[in-house]
């Protein structure tokens, strides 16, 4: 039996072989991350008279297996911005760390002192600060030059919030940097099974603009239903999260309600039945 | 040559504390034109008297835009502020294009601050010899900052730095509680009127030596009105403003003080 | 003064025959002109306050902040030569920052007290630098619950091994002060600045290690002292800044922040009063003491 630290916890050699030093990689070009490992799925997000309201179960996969049951892909910046991750749970991690930092120097600037007779209106979008629109562009940024590196940060992401005209923002950005915004967004799977219904509602910012907190909440609810049918990567427990300028309601563990599978039945064309 | 051991240069403290090349260096300020900063609820502006050389020459620049939304006024050694100057450019832009947003004022202060602070520590460094006041809008409105070579940077309501500036400075603690509400135009005019409590015996503000610089803040629309500088005719209207005591005759060949203007002030 | 005309306090990092280095002697002069700060330490949390000297009736009343946050839980405040205080406080930020990249977790008091202490005592080694012309008190309040490591997004095992044990209780408020020479020590109440003996004879009245007084008292006992060290001879006008910092339960969450306008309002009131009420006191002895001389 090899005592040696550097043997500790190895299977025996004598048992099993040598370990074969070639997984290593140690000769050959330096790689950095090919795929995601540990994912989250679908981010879905759609605009309302007032904000937004975003939402994205809570599950981080490890390939097929539902490794964590309980992680928050949603999260928030400054109590202005809710920013939605789908793709690697570590690269959120690290952005996760760098937008706390970034709020923590935000947090240096010094609060404007308003005079007392100044009757300034009393938005909570806090004058001064980056709101979400000043965010998603910095995160853009930051994407486009991880990509140029060829060390990307393998998310798929949605900035929601308001811009500097107190409008309801929501914009996408994804590992390679592409960036685009809509009345509504959905990342992954949902960009195919949710996008289409949120269409029906929000399809252009003048039919957003009409529709009531409320519609809002229940589009994306019956988004987050469909997406629990149809994707196999998916919870149905789910965090959603409602911005405004009053700022964020977020809710991070919700059950999906009033499932009923009886499309199952319905479903053929693969699988073990026999039509 | 030294006036004691302790001033040779700027890691050395005296024994009351003091660190006297900083304080030579705030004398350089002294030796620069005046310089008049202002600040409103909706703008801020500098006005400052530029000199020339000598007849036949140029005037110098004493306003620099800096970005969309910023402004500097400088009095001391002008290679000094264009180093200062490039370096909030470049701070500026990189702000706008990572965040596309105006850079906050005071952050932009608080970085030549600490960039000033660190010459006043090492050896082999020297100070800055210029003063500068830093006026701006940013998303909390309007403000105007000084900067001094010790790296001491402040906001103000409004101030004057350079030659003779105190008396400016008198005028504008008389005046102290009428620009919070001044109108763009009002402002202008006591940066004028300021300025020309400054102004030696017998020398006038003419459309060859002032220059006004102004920024402002729209609230209706939340934009930014852009940092301009005002100089040669584009003067005329705003001196007029302040033209009720003006003598007779024509417009006075404006030969300024033979101050220098050049790098030789810590020679 | 011994170390004029030697030689030997022309530069920094020289030992005088008598094993002083007389350039940190004179950084410290720098600090004992500058207005004064305190930092008090109760059971409940720690109060910042310093008096602004205002040198022109030009600056923006209350535009230009002394006490400065680092991270969200500290709050540092500093006399001397402000522009070194800018610089300290951007150093500290820089090692909490860097603390957190490394460890995933807010910095403690005593670590960056630790950390800015050795800032400063380099600063006392080499010829090519200057000692710092501050002193500085920190104040903070670390944590008393188990906190999320940064970027944590589970909840972790709620049992067994890695399970959380939510009865233990850390961290509490602290208080440090850090001098020129980059020497410091925690404190129940700091004091520095041109007031500083003054207002080190007023915290010594406090009971800060016994019972201890509240939060809100602390604050209208660190608005009384500011007002007591202030030389009303010598300085004309001055403006009083303070913050706050007290733990999770408490009024500002665990965050540090300025103490709200109407409490310093109310703090200054009472100290202005018990000011008019000492002074009276004093008047009536004085006029005993004339008449002894």
């Amino acid at each position: 039996m090899d005592h040696r630290p550097q043997a500790w916890g190895r299977p025996r050699d004598d048992v099993y072989g040598a370990y074969d030093a070639s997984y290593l990689n140690n000769s050959g070009p330096r790689t950095v991350t090919q795929s995601p490992v540990v994912t989250g799925t679908s981010v879905i997000a759609i605009k309302y008279k007032d904000g937004v309201v975003m939402a994205a179960d809570n599950l981080a996969s490890y390939g097929s297996l539902a490794r964590f049951t309980d992680v928050k892909r949603l999260r928030t910046f400054l109590d202005t911005t809710v920013i939605g991750f789908g793709g690697d749970v570590s690269d959120m991690q690290f952005l996760d760390r760098h937008l706390k930092e970034l709020a923590t120097d935000e947090s240096y600037e010094v609060e404007p002192t308003l005079d007392d007779e100044d009757d300034e209106e009393s938005s909570s979008s806090k004058p001064g600060h980056l709101n979400a629109a000043n965010l998603f562009k910095y995160l853009q940024k930051l994407m486009y030059q991880r990509r140029n590196s060829f060390d990307p940060l393998w998310n798929q992401i949605l900035v929601a919030g308001l811009d500097s005209d107190s409008k309801p923002f929501l914009a996408s950005v994804d590992l390679r940097g592409t960036s685009f915004t809509s009345p509504s967004l959905a990342t992954g799977f949902g960009a195919a099974l949710a996008q289409p219904i949120m269409r029906k509602y929000a399809g252009t910012e003048e039919d957003a603009a009409k529709l009531t907190r409320e519609q809002a909440v229940e589009v994306v609810k019956e988004c987050m239903k469909v997406l629990f049918y149809r994707d196999a990567r998916s919870l149905d427990r789910y965090s959603i999260a409602v911005v405004n300028k009053d700022g964020i309601e977020l809710k991070e563990d919700e059950q999906l309600e009033k499932q009923s599978w009886a499309f199952a039945e319905r479903i053929k064309g693969y699988g073990t039945q026999t039509v | 040559m030294f006036r004691n051991n302790y001033d040779n240069d700027s890691v050395t403290f005296s024994p009351q504390g003091r660190i006297f090349q900083v304080e030579y260096a705030a004398e350089a300020v002294k030796q620069g034109s005046v310089v008049v900063g202002i600040a409103s609820k909706t703008h801020a502006v500098l006005v400052a008297i530029k000199r020339n050389a000598e007849e036949l020459s140029s005037y110098q620049k004493k306003l620099f835009p800096i970005d969309e939304h910023v402004g500097i006024a400088i009095a001391g050694l002008t290679s000094d502020a264009r180093v200062l100057s490039n370096f909030m450019k470049q701070q500026c832009l990189g702000h706008r294009l990572t965040y596309s947003r105006n850079m906050p004022i005071r952050s932009l202060v608080d970085m030549i601050g600490s960039k000033a602070q660190i010459n006043t520590q090492h050896y082999g460094k020297r100070p800055y010899g210029v003063g500068l006041l830093v006026a701006g809008v940013d998303d909390s409105g309007p403000h105007l900052f000084e900067f001094q070579p010790s790296g001491m940077t402040e906001e103000m309501i409004a101030f004057a730095i350079g030659a003779r500036s105190q008396m400016a400075r008198t005028y504008l603690e008389r005046n102290l509680d009428k620009f919070k509400t001044s109108t763009r135009e009002e402002l202008i005019e006591h940066g004028l009127r300021a300025l020309k409590e400054s102004l030696v015996q017998d020398r006038e503000l003419t459309v060859e030596n002032t220059s006004v610089g102004v920024v402002g803040y729209v609230k209706e629309t939340k934009k930014t009105e852009p940092f301009q500088v005002f100089d040669g005719h584009e003067v005329q209207r705003y001196l007029e403003l302040v033209a009720d005591d003006k003598k007779e005759g024509g417009p006075q060949a404006a030969t300024v003080e033979d101050e220098s203007t050049a790098m030789d002030v810590d020679a | 003064m011994t170390s004029i005309g030697t030689g030997y306090d022309l530069s920094n990092s020289i030992f005088s025959p008598d094993g002083r280095n007389f350039q940190v002697e004179y950084a410290v002069k720098a600090v004992e002109n500058g207005g004064t700060s305190i930092g008090i330490r109760c059971k409940d949390g720690v109060v910042l306050a310093v008096e602004k000297i205002v040198t022109s009736k030009l600056l923006k009343p209350g535009a230009n902040k002394r006490i400065a946050t680092v991270d969200r839980h500290l709050g540092v405040v500093y006399s001397g030569m402000l522009p070194d205080g800018r610089h300290f406080v951007d150093r500290a930020r820089d090692e909490a920052r860097s603390w957190r990249d490394n460890f995933k977790t807010p910095i403690t008091t005593s670590d960056l007290a630790s950390r800015m202490g050795n800032y400063l005592q380099a600063h006392t080694l080499y010829q090519s630098v200057r000692p710092f012309g501050i002193t500085a008190i920190v104040g903070g309040f670390d944590a008393q619950e188990e906190l999320p490591v940064d970027g944590q997004v589970g909840s972790g095992p709620s049992c067994g091994a890695g399970g959380k044990n939510p009865d233990k209780k850390y961290g509490g408020p602290f208080l440090y002060m850090i001098e020129p020479s980059g020497l410091y020590w925690g404190y129940y109440g700091a004091a520095t600045g041109k007031g500083r003996q003054a207002a080190k004879a007023e915290l010594e009245k406090l009971d800060l290690t016994g019972e201890g007084i509240t939060l809100e008292e602390a604050v209208k006992e660190a608005a009384r002292i500011i007002y007591v060290a202030h030389d009303d001879s010598k300085d004309k006008e001055f403006e009083l800044e303070m913050s706050w910092i007290s733990g999770r339960d408490g009024p500002t969450k665990g965050l540090h922040q300025e103490v709200p306008k109407a409490l310093r309002e109310e703090a200054e009131r009472l100290a202005k009063k018990s000011l008019d009420d000492s002074d009276d006191e004093e008047e009536e002895k004085k006029e005993g003491d004339k008449m002894e001389e």
